[in-house]
């Protein structure tokens, strides 16, 4: 979940997420390096008391500069790609799960076993208990066992949504319709939150997701109490 | 009501130094606000083209010879050689001393080289590249609408914005910071991991 005066990214729930914040940290780092090249660059030529400052012949440098960002550009697009096509790895999902957008709420559907579905909506402000996150708890929770993969169907009822958990390194966009497949595993028991992540209406600020994960035990009681 | 009076002087404007003639040079001074406000208006009028000067004194597109005393000389330190002379009409004297150019140059005089090059060139790379107090004005102009936007979100916040929601008093950024820690949201990099559960307090 979010923290307050946080800098960076969530910490990451699952392995896909982990392999998201390495990459940021590898291509943050290229531009760092690319930013201040360019800055001590152009402060150089702010303050330089040469006087012929029009370049005639160059062919050197132009090749220099031409080659090198190519080879920068390589350098991020292969563990990019290696991360795309590790998000696209068949995996044996245990559960399946129907999420379907609504203006201005998620509704979910557990129809492997039984059939379990419930809306959730946003606490208001007014109803929120001491302690809880403003704008971001829901009345019914997502329940999914932890450490075991769960393919999402995503989709809606109305206009485009999106269905976004940050800390698991997940956005599809929920579009009428269409049926979109995400794959979710995490590696850790606890609550996770997200926001519709695509303009849908008034309300599009206020329609939050909240997983919580848990033991296989847990959700197996939870799953039972709710049918 | 007074308006400013400004003259073309080179290519500068400038602020008419007599600004009262019905009264005559003789006359007393004006009242110290009226002084105060013409010298901040004559600043931000005075600036012009001034030293930081054009971008690209040699356009090829500049095809169209200006009549004489507006030429398009320019020159700036990365462009030091500009196409045309300073001096386009040359009084007989001039003439006489191009001529003499044409001879050996160690038959002139040293008066004569300083001469002919203010023919050529208008300032020397001293006089061209010197400082101005510029950024005086424009350091007084930022600090000046700082302050005013500074003046305006202050006046915005009293006035127009609402109550803050419930959630950021203290008690509850307390009871929120508790409920975080409790379920040990993010303990790898973040919050919780900057707890340490053991001694209930933050780590060192």
């Amino acid at each position: 979940m979010p923290y307050p005066h946080q800098l960076g990214f969530q910490d990451a729930t699952s392995p896909i997420m982990e392999e998201l914040l390495y990459f940021h940290d590898h291509t943050l780092m290229i531009v760092f390096l690319i930013s201040s090249l360019v800055l001590y660059t152009i402060s150089t030529m702010l303050s330089t008391k040469l006087t012929h400052t029009n370049t005639m012949n160059a062919q050197e440098i132009e090749m220099v500069w031409t080659i090198l960002p190519a080879m920068i550009l390589i350098l991020i697009a292969l563990p990019s790609l290696r991360i795309l096509y590790m998000i696209d790895e068949i995996n044996d999902p245990s559960l399946t799960v129907k999420t379907l957008g609504h203006q201005w709420y998620w509704s979910y559907e557990y129809t492997d076993y039984e059939e379990l579905c419930f809306d959730s909506y946003m606490v208001p402000s007014t109803d929120l208990k001491p302690g809880e996150l403003r704008l971001l708890e829901v009345d019914n929770r997502v329940v999914l066992p932890m450490k075991t993969p769960v393919r999402m169907l995503i989709s809606s009822e109305d206009v485009l949504h999106s269905w976004a958990v940050p800390s698991l390194g997940l956005k599809t966009d929920a579009v009428p319709g269409r049926l979109n497949q995400t794959t979710l595993m995490s590696s850790r028991p606890g609550l996770f939150y997200g926001q519709c992540s695509e303009i849908c209406g008034s309300n599009h600020s206020f329609m939050p997701i909240v997983i919580e994960m848990v033991p296989l035990k847990t959700f197996e009681s939870w799953s039972s109490l709710m049918t | 009501m007074w308006t400013p009076q400004v003259e073309l002087r080179g290519a500068k404007l400038v602020l008419r130094s007599s600004l009262y003639p019905w009264v005559g040079r003789a006359a007393l001074s004006p009242p110290a606000h009226e002084m105060l406000s013409r010298a901040a208006w004559s600043l931000v009028l005075r600036r012009g083209p001034g030293i930081r000067g054009k971008h690209s004194p040699g356009g090829a597109a500049d095809g169209q010879g200006k009549m004489p005393p507006y030429t398009n000389y320019y020159a700036q330190r990365s462009y030091p050689m500009p196409d045309e002379p300073f001096c386009t009409e040359l009084s007989a004297e001039q003439r006489a001393l191009k001529e003499k150019e044409k001879g050996s140059w160690t038959q002139l005089s040293h008066a004569e080289k300083v001469a002919l090059y203010r023919i050529r060139f208008h300032e020397t790379f001293a006089e061209m590249n010197r400082r101005s107090q510029e950024w005086k004005t424009v350091m007084g102009c930022v600090f000046f609408f700082i302050g005013t936007t500074a003046l305006l979100i202050w006046w915005q916040r009293v006035y127009v914005f609402p109550q803050k929601p419930i959630t950021l008093t203290d008690e509850w950024k307390a009871r929120q910071l508790q409920r975080i820690l409790d379920m040990k949201g993010n303990p790898v990099q973040g919050l919780a991991s900057r707890w340490d559960y053991e001694r209930k307090e933050w780590k060192k």
